[in-house]
């Protein structure tokens, strides 16, 4: 890190204290969809007569998806993901670069006809970037306005150039850390293999040395902006209730229009900037004449808020879209105004294209209605259209009163369907599944260690289902999730993920000892980071091409599966083996979303990650785990117990001292430890009991003859198996199965913050001494006998009970 | 008590019905209840009942009981009498119900003297049944000692109650003033816990006569008096006098859902402006918080954080709206709280307009407690009350009738600095029967 005079991260220093986590998005199988509500659309139309247009949209899921755009039909071309949350809006800059703002506070601009090119990150907001806005002639002009009355008009081509340098160090640092002059960038990028998405060192950088022109003065957070053609004027709303006007040139505050008397949620310009449009929650839309500084129409179309405004070329008529899930077209000059259709959920964004338009909604689906935007007063010869009127809520009460109009359009004329989001979730018990429903109803169980669907219930009822799931174990919460992107996105801590273990067995890995520990959170991460550390291990030998990368993903993964066990050697020896339970599904792998050392947070998919990532990009806990093995800082698994015989019982007393144990021990584990302890210096067969049961004060055993611990042992396992399971242990009064944990007792059963107290007694022994003397006399005849004995030691019932029988 | 009550009695001779006694309860003299530093009432504004009988004797009074006898545990001993007394007072008619929560209030304080006629006039006959229940509960025994005063006027020491309050709470054993507003959020509660107890226990013995807790406010005291004997085992009259119910509407500014959550209150905390009046703070009470930045609002629509709208109206009007006036405030550079002695106008009929519902509802101040003093830490109580179209002034054992146009002395100042320390503290405002109730 020889990066000096860097300004510091001004994004990251609001929460310097807290260690930076990792999340994984889990993606949907389908990746030409869209798995959230859409922002924003924007439409490219090609430049040349017989190109095809493009449709942009921006998702809550956190992506952008161009779609080429045929006769009838659109299919997705290509996923910009780089955003780590909505992407609020987007807006076209010239003929190849789109911008987009984010809920992360980021703007980022694409390369709009690559396939997912992230060019630059902008960071210089401190809260959601929720608008922009761009002058159609002048393409290096785009205004953002975010929460917190932030605003900033950006020189796109300064800010590249700025960007360009700066990269030039990082880049220095990444490869051979010769210092570069910052004017030969170019060179030095390509000594490096650019991978397909974005580059994450890229988007660590801030924009040093350029900085955004700030037009201060917004009191309350911005929800709208526009601006005219040429970018002379700029408008911008928000919870302020206002209309503000400023000269984007120079950041100052041109007038203030009142008038609505709720948040403003957007705003149109026309091509001048003479004439304004803005629409509000308060439900009305305005038409403010800019040179009169007033006023001049105000449309009561809507019965509920006004969300999305947009008018055809000429500045005639205004398309409007709101929370009532309506769309209208209204003409500005004699306020006539129409339904054109309806949809199923509130209209967020709307695009006019020729004579059709797109709507979004905060479903994930796309709709395309026609609209005649080139002759609006077609539209008008189809349906029954009404005068708009003047006063808020008109409108409503005449929705009210019944006269709703009926849409012209029943039908839209293109559908781009999107995939449900997941909109309820609950975590299992087992903490390696969660429960999901989403917005279409489907229940489904996905395994978030392997990132897939192990089980799609269909059209259920997710409260029932949950319970028909619901299983007594206790495992430790090491990670927490949220469906903010329509996805589960699986937040990872430290050092409180590493707090969760699991038996080898109960994951099925083979290969290990059955009661091998197996960190959850570490096999996660191992699992998550394969293919970067495939990739690093191959290109830390020699610099492979950007093909070989691929080739050898692929490799790795096709390995995978055949042997469920994926080894790579790493240059360094190391021995990276992901177990089965923790691959990830490499046809929809998910998309890590992290923070490194500096630079903004990013996201990429796990296949995409080229192998040169460092501490520079991810945090340090997770590779000192991948790489060193090294569990932050282990939190303590243990469970502390008490282990006491029942009372009234006549069974000895083995030990009074508190026990420690892995939490994940199992009570068979416990029951092996009463029978070590009834015969104390054998070790049992192939049960030996777990190493970390610290060894209590062992009582009075010392008096058993000695060969009867000759003959238990001559005999076998055979007969202790019999003994054991005349040893039962107990909580609170209740018979604990052989397969619980101590953590499940403790949850469970024993329900309290003080250290667990068992108690063990020979209640099966009993039984068969009460109730089946013969068999009794028989154990105690053959091979029990000294054991028996032992166990009787102390207790004079037991030694009386077989001379009774 | 001697001359002013003599005086007293002449004044209300003629005009006070017969039976009718005014009487002060003087406690063992206290030098004031403090207002406990930098207690931020805001939050509690569910609690709160009516104490503010306790006027500037009050005050003195309830400091004086406080420290020398705690108020506390008085309550709990005489639950059994006490709830009797009240019920039964209260159905008499509204008034009196309301009146019985000050009196209670200003008894422990000792001020409760205008509480004390109101419930003397009223009460005179159900109390008296109660009469050997009583000396086991303080509180109702101090009810109907004084409502059963033979004499139209007097002076009653609350000793047995102060005791039992202190005995019972240890926050009151000390010497510490004490603070009317705490008291009555204290008061009040032991009260509904009081209550709530007795009920339960009674609806073990006899038939469950559980009346819906749902009950209006406005229909309880008829409901008393329907029932007559029975108490309220979910409603106590605590709830149908002084509970009301708030609604906090938050609108998430990204999808504009609006979630909206009920909460019961007892009183109204409200912060104060120089030179404004209850319907103002009322307003700002009522006032858009933003939730943003920082302390954004989890929408479960939109599954994240986002910027939401806040803002809190009363859905459901009490009978008896106690209205607290925040008369503190932390200054920084002090390190400490100070008195604001700010000018608040309560006016004496008052209109709720940020209420839920359209109609406004209407509201006669019927006793007001005055904080005396110019810190926060110390002073004297005394309360000024509305009994049969009089306005008495109670000052620990005195009691004078007052002009009607003197109430507005208690306003507080415009000057920042001012020899007229005697603030209205907190208000009790009856309902007034609107046309829709009749």
């Amino acid at each position: 890190m020889h990066r000096v005079g860097s300004a510091g991260n001004n994004s990251n220093s609001s929460r310097p204290r807290r260690e930076k986590r990792l999340t994984y998005v889990l993606n949907d199988v389908d990746e030409t969809k869209h798995c959230a509500g859409i922002n924003c659309l924007a439409v490219l139309k090609s430049s040349v007569a017989d190109g095809s247009d493009y449709l942009f949209t921006g998702s809550r899921d956190g992506t952008l998806k161009r779609w080429g755009l045929a006769e009838d039909a659109a299919t997705c071309s290509a996923t910009f993901e780089s955003h780590v949350d909505w992407v609020n809006d987007a807006v076209l800059a010239g003929e190849n670069t789109i911008v987009s703002c984010s809920s992360d506070t980021t703007l980022k601009t694409w390369n709009c006809l690559s396939d997912g090119i992230c060019t630059r990150t902008l960071h210089q907001h401190t809260d959601y970037v929720t608008c922009l806005a761009a002058a159609e002639k002048n393409s290096n002009i785009v205004a953002s306005g975010g929460l917190g009355g932030e605003v900033f008009i950006w020189d796109l081509e300064a800010a590249l150039v700025h960007v360009s340098k700066s990269t030039d160090a990082i880049e220095d640092d990444s490869s051979n850390g010769t210092i570069a002059s910052g004017n030969c960038a170019m060179p030095l990028t390509s000594l490096r293999p650019m991978n397909s998405s974005s580059n994450i060192s890229l988007n660590g950088t801030q924009t040093e040395g350029y900085n955004p022109l700030a037009a201060k003065g917004h009191k309350d957070s911005v929800y709208a902006l526009a601006m005219n053609d040429s970018g002379t004027v700029l408008v911008s709303g928000g919870t302020e209730k206002v209309v503000r006007v400023w000269d984007p040139r120079t950041g100052s505050k041109t007038m203030k229009l009142r008038g609505h008397t709720d948040n403003i949620r957007a705003l149109l310009l026309d091509s001048t900037g003479r004439f304004c449009l803005s629409g509000s929650s308060d439900s009305m839309i305005r038409l403010w004449d800019l040179g009169q500084q007033r006023c001049v129409h105000s449309y009561a179309v809507h019965t509920d808020s006004v969300w999305t405004l947009a008018s055809t070329p000429t500045f005639s008529h205004v398309y409007s879209g709101g929370r009532d899930l309506s769309l209208y077209l209204t003409d500005l000059a004699t306020r006539e105004s129409l339904l054109l259709c309806t949809e199923e959920h509130p209209i967020s964004h709307l695009a006019l294209h020729d004579d059709s338009i797109w709507v979004a909604t905060s479903d994930s689906s796309i709709h395309q209605w026609p609209a005649e935007g080139r002759d609006p007063q077609k539209v008008f010869q189809r349906g029954s259209s009404f005068k708009a009127g003047n006063l808020s809520f008109t409108r409503a009460r005449a929705y009210l009163e019944g006269s709703a109009a009926v849409p012209a359009c029943k039908e839209p004329s293109l559908t781009i369907p999107g995939t449900p989001g997941i909109v309820q979730h609950e975590i299992l018990n087992n903490r390696r599944q969660v429960l999901t429903k989403d917005t279409a109803g489907s229940v489904k169980l996905w395994e978030i260690t392997r990132g897939i669907v192990v089980e799609d219930y269909g059209k259920v009822s997710f409260e029932e289902k949950k319970e028909e799931l619901f299983e007594m174990v206790s495992i430790p919460g090491w990670f927490t999730t949220d469906t903010r992107l329509g996805n589960l996105s699986i937040h990872l801590e430290t050092p409180q993920c590493f707090t969760a273990e699991m038996y080898s067995a109960d994951l099925n890995i083979v290969g290990v000892a059955e009661d091998h520990k197996i960190n959850l959170a570490e096999e996660t991460l191992k699992g998550l980071m394969a293919h970067w550390s495939a990739k690093r291990s191959n290109s830390s030998g020699s610099q492979a091409s950007a093909n070989g990368d691929v080739q050898s993903g692929k490799d790795v993964s096709a390995r995978n599966h055949s042997h469920s066990r994926l080894e790579v050697d790493g240059a360094g020896n190391r021995n990276f083996v992901v177990y089965p339970a923790f691959e990830f599904s490499t046809v929809s792998p998910p998309s890590i979303i992290t923070e490194g050392s500096h630079g903004g947070p990013w996201r990429k998919k796990i296949t995409d990650l080229d192998g040169t990532e460092d501490e520079k990009d991810i945090p340090w806990w997770c590779l000192d785990c991948v790489l060193n093995k090294s569990l932050a800082s282990k939190e303590n698994t243990k469970c502390s117990f008490y282990l006491h015989p029942c009372e009234g019982s006549s069974v000895q007393v083995l030990t009074q001292g508190k026990l420690s144990a892995p939490r994940i021990l199992r009570i068979h584990k416990v029951v092996n430890y009463v029978l070590e302890k009834m015969v104390p210096d054998k070790p049992l067969n192939g049960e030996k009991s777990d190493g970390t049961l610290a060894p209590g004060p062992a009582v009075g055993l010392s008096q058993f003859p000695a060969n009867g611990v000759d003959i238990f042992s001559s005999t076998g396992s055979k007969s202790l198996q019999n003994l054991k399971t005349s040893i039962e242990i107990l909580c609170n009064n209740q018979v604990l199965s052989p397969e619980m944990s101590l953590a499940t007792v403790r949850a469970y059963i024993w329900k309290k913050p003080d250290d667990l107290v068992l108690n063990y007694r020979l209640s099966g022994f009993e039984m068969l001494v009460y109730g089946h003397g013969d068999a009794i006399f028989l154990l105690v005849s053959t091979t029990f006998c000294n054991l028996f004995f032992a166990v009787a030691g102390r207790d004079q019932n037991y030694l009386q009970l077989p001379s009774k029988s | 008590m001697g001359a002013a009550g003599s005086k007293l009695e002449k004044a209300l001779g003629d005009q006070f019905p017969e039976g009718e006694r005014s009487i002060a309860v003087p406690p063992a003299r206290l030098k004031t209840s403090r207002e406990r530093e930098g207690r931020e009432r805001l939050a509690e504004k569910g609690e709160e009942e009516e104490e503010e009988a306790e006027g500037r004797a009050g005050a003195y009074e309830a400091a004086q009981f406080l420290e020398r006898t705690t108020l506390p545990p008085v309550l709990n001993s005489f639950n059994n009498t006490y709830i009797d007394h009240k019920c039964k007072i209260g159905v008499k008619g509204k008034k009196k119900e309301a009146f019985l929560g000050t009196e209670v209030v200003c008894f422990e304080k000792a001020k409760r003297n205008r509480s004390l006629e109101v419930a003397i006039t009223e009460d005179s006959v159900a109390c008296r049944p109660h009469k050997s229940c009583s000396r086991i509960h303080t509180f109702g025994v101090l009810c109907s000692e004084i409502s059963s005063q033979k004499k139209k006027t007097g002076v009653i020491a609350p000793k047995r109650f102060v005791q039992r309050v202190k005995k019972e709470n240890e926050l009151f054993r000390s010497y510490m003033h004490q603070d009317a507003h705490e008291f009555l959020n204290f008061l009040l509660n032991e009260l509904v816990d009081i209550l709530e107890k007795e009920s339960r226990a009674a609806a073990a013995k006899n038939s469950p006569e559980t009346s819906s807790p749902a009950e209006k406010t406005a229909n309880g005291p008829r409901n008393l008096q329907a029932n007559g004997v029975h108490r309220e085992p979910l409603v106590t009259w605590v709830h149908k006098n002084f509970q009301g119910i708030l609604t906090n509407e938050t609108r998430c500014l990204r999808c504009e859902t609006v979630t909206a959550r009920d909460e019961t209150f007892l009183d109204l905390s409200l912060d104060i402006e120089q030179n404004s009046s209850i319907t103002s703070c009322l307003k700002n009470f009522s006032s858009t918080e933003t939730l943003n930045a920082e302390d954004k609002f989890f929408c479960d629509k939109c599954c994240s954080l986002q910027e939401a709208q806040k803002r809190m109206k009363i859905k459901k009007p009490p009978q008896i709206l106690v209205i607290h006036l925040k008369r503190f405030k932390y200054i920084e550079q002090l390190g400490r709280y100070k008195k604001l002695s700010y000018r608040v106008v309560f006016p004496l009929e008052l209109k709720l307009s940020n209420t839920v519902e359209d109609a406004d509802s209407e509201y006669s101040l019927f006793a007001v407690v005055v904080h005396v003093g110019s810190g926060p830490n110390h002073g004297h109580y005394v309360s000024l009350v509305k009994s049969h179209n009089h306005w008495l002034f109670f000052d620990d054992e005195n009691v004078e009738m007052i002009d009607e146009s003197a109430v507005q002395t208690f306003f507080g100042s415009a000057q920042e600095y001012t020899s007229n320390t005697d603030h209205g503290y907190i208000l009790f405002y009856e309902r007034v029967a609107t046309t829709s109730q009749t």
